[in-house]
Parts: structure tokens; sequence; C-alpha cells
């Protein structure tokens, strides 16, 4: 399916669950939920391309540790980050739910593994709030900010820096 | 029209303006060579007087003053009034740089930035002549008079021409100028002008384009350009009219005061007789030599990202052909082998064809050599001839642009630290002047590009000992190099022979750096010299970057790809008897040592279980790196096979030894190997083996 199209069906599925809910006040973003670790985290829709199953990752001899290797999408090449080793947590082997995200920023696209994928989330700008203790641990450097969705934490993570060349995201955070 | 209100006029102008500017540059050094050459002042001066014309028919005004003034100072030099000087050149030299940056400001859409007060008092002071009187004044103010008669009425008739084409119905998202046609153009002069007037133009303007690069003349073709701009300042002239006083002076775009008359009839019927024969028999000639490009031939601008777009689909078909063949070989059942062939065929045809849309002469980067030349030689005090060869060699876009740094830094090179000064090479019993070649051109799928000077050449001894001393081998390993080997030391990190730094160049990264540049467009430097002969470089890279010609191999279960032009045999590694030389495992192949290396050790960490034990017939590619052969052992060649170079994009950008990748026939990704860049950084101990 043609990314664009995907995207269009996402924001489709999203309007009429939206529908349903209470009708949130202020302007709102859309985010796509994942989780690793345990914890749900979320990027911007907008800058979500696909999602993969498992393929096959090249790895790239040389190349920095937190980059998987390479796989082939549709004869293009994209970079997949180990999310996990970016963000300073345990490794962990691949199973059934393990996803790639394909990212698109500025033209290019990054794959970064995730556990799982969840959801598409509406969020209300106003309930976006700053990192709690923004600590200087490896993960908390790509977080933009944090969403209480109940009892639940969801960390919405900032994309440029996360898929940001090493030199250039220490330099940014 | 203001400044950006019609971008496609604009946009026709920065192309049509670019190229003349281009030419300009060339023939104003060649003025320096022949000051006197008639037609090459008549060249210039139309050049500034073109780019005058348009850049006034756009209401750029900052242009419009700095070329009105130039073109008057070129009208005195044509006509003999004044004579070339240095000083008159570096005026000029600095006019192109003015107008360089102000088209440099056109492009990236900013308004142009007015020239220096100083330079246009120069170009004042040189029109009023230092020793001439003020009749020559006040004709230079002349044409001026006749532009600001003719200009609105021509306007009006382009417009009300173009408004005519719109109402028959052309499509409005063509370029503007497109919708000028040629008849129209006739029309419009006959009208201004009177029939027959402008008729020995076409041919006298393909007469200067032949001496000029042939310009890719697009919407609008430079013969029509010229009439315009030529008649929106009203001059009369004309060689088809022999008998009138007014042809007889080819140069367009001048409305001689009848005082005048005299004085410039010598000069102008002498311009007129050079001018006379390309009207006639050498026109008609060069054009179709020069230029193959007719100008009944029909061509449009296409965006260069729309060439990559579908040089990028070419290589996905080439890719998919590939899986086919892979396919096929396997199936052996030969039904379909027919179809798959004739698949091949078109495709590489389709290639070829696509791969030429995108190819540029090399000129593009040449052209800009004999100012680099002349600055340098004139800096130095050093007296240096530039000689170019093979300028339309045609190579990809992207080459071209690449070429240009390193180049650039090989000439200047070669006239820093090559060229003696005049005395020292007359001592020597060499010409005064130096001279440095630069040539192209094109071999198999390669170019070939060299760049030689007769200068002092290298002293390998000296590269010896200098190589010690700036700690990059030892002493062992430098009395073990070849000549030629020595010679290379000039490329490695941290060498420059020269010992005071200069400005020019001998910042001691510079050669590294080429190298560098070279090897990443797959190619490759060498070098030779002779003592008080000369030093030559040759450089080879590939016609393009987008296919690559590979060797497949596996590597601890992956697939790899290596450049062919890297390789010279693969040999069998097995039951060979490996000596361990200085602590470096080598073989003898042909009773030459040769270095091997595991490229297994290099690229694989993690080994694929499944294949991991299949290396048993490991085979050594014999690779050469620089002028040094080396052995990469694999586990298995698979055979040859034509790429398409993905790049691995920002976040794999410089990665050590890993050019690209690309995808193989069966869909997977192989890592596409920078062999030099592979031994750079694994292989440290790798030069000295050699």
């Amino acid at each position: 399916m043609d990314p664009r199209e995907a995207k269009q069906l996402e924001h489709a599925e999203y309007d009429t669950a939206g529908n349903d809910e209470d009708a949130p006040k202020g302007p709102t973003t859309q985010w796509v939920s994942f989780t690793i670790e345990g914890e749900t985290y979320a990027v911007d829709v907008l800058k979500v391309q696909e999602v993969l199953k498992q393929v096959d990752i090249a790895p790239v001899p040389g190349a920095p540790p937190y980059i998987l290797g390479i796989i082939n999408l549709r004869g293009n090449v994209v970079p997949v980050l180990d999310t996990r080793k970016r963000m300073g947590l345990p490794p962990q082997s691949y199973d059934e739910s393990t996803r790639i995200i394909i990212l698109d920023v500025d033209e290019d696209s990054v794959g970064i593994v995730v556990d799982s994928v969840a959801e598409v989330e509406e969020v209300s700008d106003d309930a976006i709030d700053t990192a709690p203790g923004a600590s200087n641990d490896e993960g908390s450097r790509f977080i933009q900010g944090v969403v209480s969705t109940g009892e639940n934490l969801l960390i919405l993570l900032d994309v440029e820096r996360l898929i940001a060349r090493e030199g250039a995201a220490k330099r940014s955070a | 029209m203001g400044f950006d209100a019609d971008n496609e006029l604009l946009q026709d102008f920065l192309v049509e303006a670019g190229e003349l500017l281009e030419g300009l540059n060339q023939q104003l050094i060649d003025l320096e060579q022949s000051s006197d050459d008639p037609d090459l002042l008549n060249s210039v001066f139309r050049s500034f007087h073109t780019i005058k014309g348009g850049a006034g028919f756009l209401e750029l005004d900052p242009l419009v003053e700095v070329c009105h003034r130039a073109e008057d100072v070129f009208n005195l030099l044509r006509n003999g009034e004044r004579g070339m000087t240095t000083h008159l050149m570096d005026v000029m030299l600095e006019v192109l740089d003015v107008l360089n940056a102000q088209f440099a400001s056109l492009q990236a859409g900013e308004p142009p930035e007015a020239a220096p007060e100083s330079l246009l008092r120069a170009l004042e002071r040189l029109r009023d002549g230092e020793d001439e009187a003020g009749e020559t004044a006040g004709e230079a103010s002349a044409p001026e008079a006749a532009d600001e008669e003719n200009e609105p009425d021509l306007m009006a008739s382009i417009e009300a021409a173009r408004e005519r084409d719109q109402a028959a119905g052309e499509s409005g998202e063509q370029p503007a100028s497109d919708e000028i046609t040629d008849d129209e153009f006739e029309q419009l002069l006959d009208k201004l002008h009177g029939e027959g007037q402008h008729q020995g133009k076409p041919a006298e303007a393909a007469a200067e384009k032949s001496a000029r690069a042939p310009a890719d003349s697009d919407e609008i073709s430079e013969d029509e350009f010229e009439q315009l701009l030529d008649n929106l300042h009203g001059e009369g002239k004309g060689p088809g009219s022999p008998g009138d006083k007014a042809a007889a002076a080819p140069a367009p775009a001048r409305a001689e005061p009848p005082a005048r008359k005299p004085e410039s009839a010598p000069p102008g019927a002498e311009s007129a007789r050079a001018a006379a024969p390309p009207a006639k028999g050498d026109g008609a000639q060069s054009r179709p030599a020069k230029k193959p490009a007719q100008p009944k031939q029909e061509l449009i601008r296409v965006d260069t990202s729309r060439l990559d777009a579908i040089m990028n689909l070419v290589g996905e078909l080439v890719l998919v052909r590939n899986q086919l063949n892979t396919l096929q070989s396997r199936e052996e059942e030969g039904k379909i082998s027919k179809a798959i062939a004739n698949l091949d065929m078109v495709t590489s045809d389709l290639q070829a064809a696509v791969m030429k849309t995108r190819m540029q002469p090399i000129k593009k980067v040449f052209g800009r050599f004999p100012r680099v030349i002349r600055d340098l030689s004139r800096q130095l005090g050093k007296e240096v001839n530039l000689v170019m060869e093979g300028e339309d060699t045609d190579l990809d876009k992207n080459l071209v642009e690449a070429l240009a740094d390193p180049l650039i830094h090989l000439v200047r090179n070669a006239v820093d630290h090559g060229i003696e000064m005049p005395d020292e090479r007359e001592a020597k019993g060499k010409a005064r002047a130096g001279q440095v070649k630069l040539s192209a051109s094109q071999e198999g799928d390669h170019i070939l590009l060299s760049i030689s000077d007769d200068g002092k050449g290298m002293d390998p001894e000296k590269l010896r000992s200098k190589a010690v001393e700036k700690g990059l081998m030892d002493e062992q390993a430098a009395a073990r190099m070849t000549e030629q080997e020595c010679y290379e030391v000039i490329l490695m990190p941290g060498f420059s022979t020269k010992d005071e730094i200069s400005d020019i160049s001998g910042r001691g990264v510079g050669m590294d750096v080429v190298k560098t540049a070279i090897n990443k467009l797959s190619g490759t430097v060498d070098i030779d010299s002779e003592p008080n002969g000369g030093t030559m470089l040759r450089i080879k890279v590939p016609l393009t970057l987008a296919i690559l010609p590979t060797l497949m191999v596996v590597v601890g279960g992956r697939k790899f790809a290596m450049p062919l032009g890297n390789i010279s045999e693969i040999i069998d590694f097995e039951g060979r008897k490996i000596n361990v030389v200085d602590g470096q495992k080598s073989i003898n192949v042909r009773d030459r040592a040769v270095p091997i290396y595991h490229l297994g050790d290099w690229l694989v960490s993690d080994p694929l279980e499944s294949e991991a034990g299949e290396a048993d017939d490991p085979q050594a590619v014999l690779v050469q790196v620089g002028n040094q052969i080396a052995g990469l052992v694999v586990d298995r060649v698979l055979g040859q096979e034509e790429v398409v170079i993905k790049p691995l994009g920002e976040l794999l950008h410089g990665v050590p030894g890993v050019a690209g990748a690309t995808i193989t026939g069966e869909g997977h990704i192989a890592m596409i190997l920078d062999l030099s860049g592979l031994f750079r950084h694994y292989a440290r101990g790798g030069r000295r083996a050699a």
C-alpha cells in the first residue's frame, strides 16, 4: 500500500473512533503508541510512514552500535535503529509482536525496532506535560513530553532527536 | 515586471546568460593572449551586451549597471580606440566576479547586490580613457541613448506577441519564452528594422557560438535571443548588405554618431573581413561540427531531480532483470528465457539511454581552469600556459560536480608545486612559461582524466626521506618502496612537501582529500613523475555513479559486492602456502609476496550459523588499491553482477569501507565495499607490506 494511503486510512479510522469519545478540548495531535520494555511510547503520526513486521535486517560493518543495519524497503535502503540500545535499555530477542516503525523525517526514512505497536492516540496539547524529573539517563533526552492516561504514562518521543546522528543528538539535547 | 514577478523569464535569463557568463570567463583569458583578435573582442562585447539586454528586460538594474559599463569599454577595444592592458583585464575579471555573485543571489531568489562603486568608477575611467579625449566619451554614451528610445517599443511588441500566442491557445504552463516563436521574432525584427537587415546575423551568431562553449540552447535559441536584444538597442547592421556604412562594422548594438565614421572605418572594415567568411562558409560548416544541436532541434529543459527519479526507476528495472535472470538459471526450463533475454537487452539499452540524458561535458569543470591558472600564476609570479584536451568528453552530471573540487586542487598544486619560477626554468634550459595540461578521454566504461605539468617533478628519494621524517612509515618500509610507491606517498594523510605552508596549496591535507574524494567516486588516482620533467596525475573514474559492475562474494553467509575496477584476479586459496612476513600473512603469487586478509575478520562479527561452516572453497580475490596489491580471502565467489548503488543515507554516512548497498537478485541486501576505505580503516600495516 502506498504509504500516503496508509496514513490517510489511519486518519480515517481514527476519525470515526474519535467521534465515539468525548471530543478533546483545544488543539490535538495524533500519536502512534508502542511499547518497549513495558513502557508505552508514542511518536507523531505524521512522521510515521508505515509499520513493518519482522524483516531481514542486514548489518552494516563498521556502523555505530545503535544501528542494527539496513533493510530493503521496496527497493530503497532504510537504516534501522536499535531503539533499546539507543535508549540504554537491555537487549531482547525478537518475537511475534516485534515491529519496525518506519519514520519519515526530512525525506529520510529510518526504522526503529519496538516490542509491539499499540494504537493511534489523540492527545490534546493541553495534556502534554514536560517529562518528570528530566534526568540525564540515556532515554530521557529523546523525550518530548508525557501524557498521563489514567494510571499509565504515554511518553512522547522526539523523533528528530531519536534518529539524529549521535553527535548531532547530543548537541540538540 | 519586477524582480521576481516573472520567475520563468528570470530562470530563462539565468540559464541563457549564465552560459554567456561561463563563456566570458574563457574568452577574457583568451583575450589576454591575443588582445587584438576582433572576433574575440566582438564576442565578449556581445556577451556583455546580451546579458545587459536580458537584465534590462527583467529590470535587474545592478546587473545592467555593470554590464553597460563593461560593454562600453569593450566597444572601445574592438574599435581599436584603446588597447588591452593588464589593469583592464583585472577590472574585467572583477566585473565577472561581481556578475557571478549577482547571479548567485538571483538563483537564491534574492535581489542582486549592486556592484561596488569603486568598480563602476574604474570602468568609467577605463571607458573615458586616461589618455583619450572627451570625443570617445561622447561616443560611448550614444548607444545608451539608443537603448532608451527603443526599449519600450520592443517590450511592448514582445508582450503583444506573447498575448497573441496565448490567445491562440498555447498552454499557459509552458515557459513564457517558449511562446515567442521564430516566426514572430522574424516579424518583430522586420517590423522594427525592415526586411533583410538581420539576415547575416544567424550565421554570424553561429560562428560566434562555435567559438565558444556549445550552449545547450533551450526554449529561446541563442540566435533569437541575440537578435531580440540587439534589436532592443536598435542598432542597424548586418554583413548581408556590404554597401551600407553601418554594415561595414559587423559588431551589433552600435549606433555610431556620424562624426566618428571616418576614424572607425579601418577597424570596422577589418572586423568585417574577419566576420564575413564565417557568415558564408565557415559558419555553415562549423555549426554541425561543433554544435550538433541544430537550432531546429527541439529541446526541453528537464529538472535534474526528474532525471534522477528516472534513473532510479531504471535501476529498479535492472534489479528486476537480475532477479529474473536468477530465477531463470534455477528453472532451467527455457520457455521464458527468450523473453528474459529480450528484457535483458531492452533494459541495457534503456539504461544506456537514460544515462546519456544525464551526461554533461567535462568542460563544465575545465572551463574554470583558465581563470584559476591566470590568477594563480600572477599571484606566484610564474608564467603558465594551460592546454586542455577532450573538453567535450561526457560524463555523469553528479561526477562532473564531484570532480570539480579535486581537479581544482590538483591544478593549483601543479602550478604551485610543479611549475618553477621563470628564471629557474630558463636556467634549466626550459621555456620561461611552464605548461599545465588537462585532458579527458573515455576508455571503455571509464573516464580518464590527466593533469600534467612540465615542472620540476618529484624526487623519489626526497619523498622517501620525507615519509620517514613525517612518521608515515619506518625506514625499512620506506627503503622498500618502488619509485612508483614513493610518488603515492604524497597521497597519504599528513604529507606535504612544501616546507612553508602557502596560501594556495600545501596545507598537508590536500592530496589526501583529493584521493578520498576520487575514491568515493569509485575512482583511482595514480602518479607518475620525472625529476625536472614534470608530474602527471591520472584519475580514472567510472562513467556513472548509479550503476556499478561488481564481483559478488559471500563472506560469513552474507553477500558483498566488490567494485570490479579494483579487482585484478581471483585465485584459489585452498592449499596455498601461507608465509608470515613481518607479522603479516602473505601468499606467493608469481614470485611476488601478496599480503592477505580475511574479509570475514573485518566485516562479519556474527556469521549466519547456517552458512558458517560452508567456507570449504575459500578463494582470494586479488585487489589493487592505489599501487599495492592485496589478497582478500572470501568464502565463495558468486560472479559478476551489475549493481545499482543505493546510498546508505545520512545516518550511516561515513561508515568506513562501505560505499553503499544494493539489492541482490533474491531481494536481499548486499553491502558494496569501498576497498580503499576498507584498507585505510582495517589494514593499518597494509601500506608497507606491498
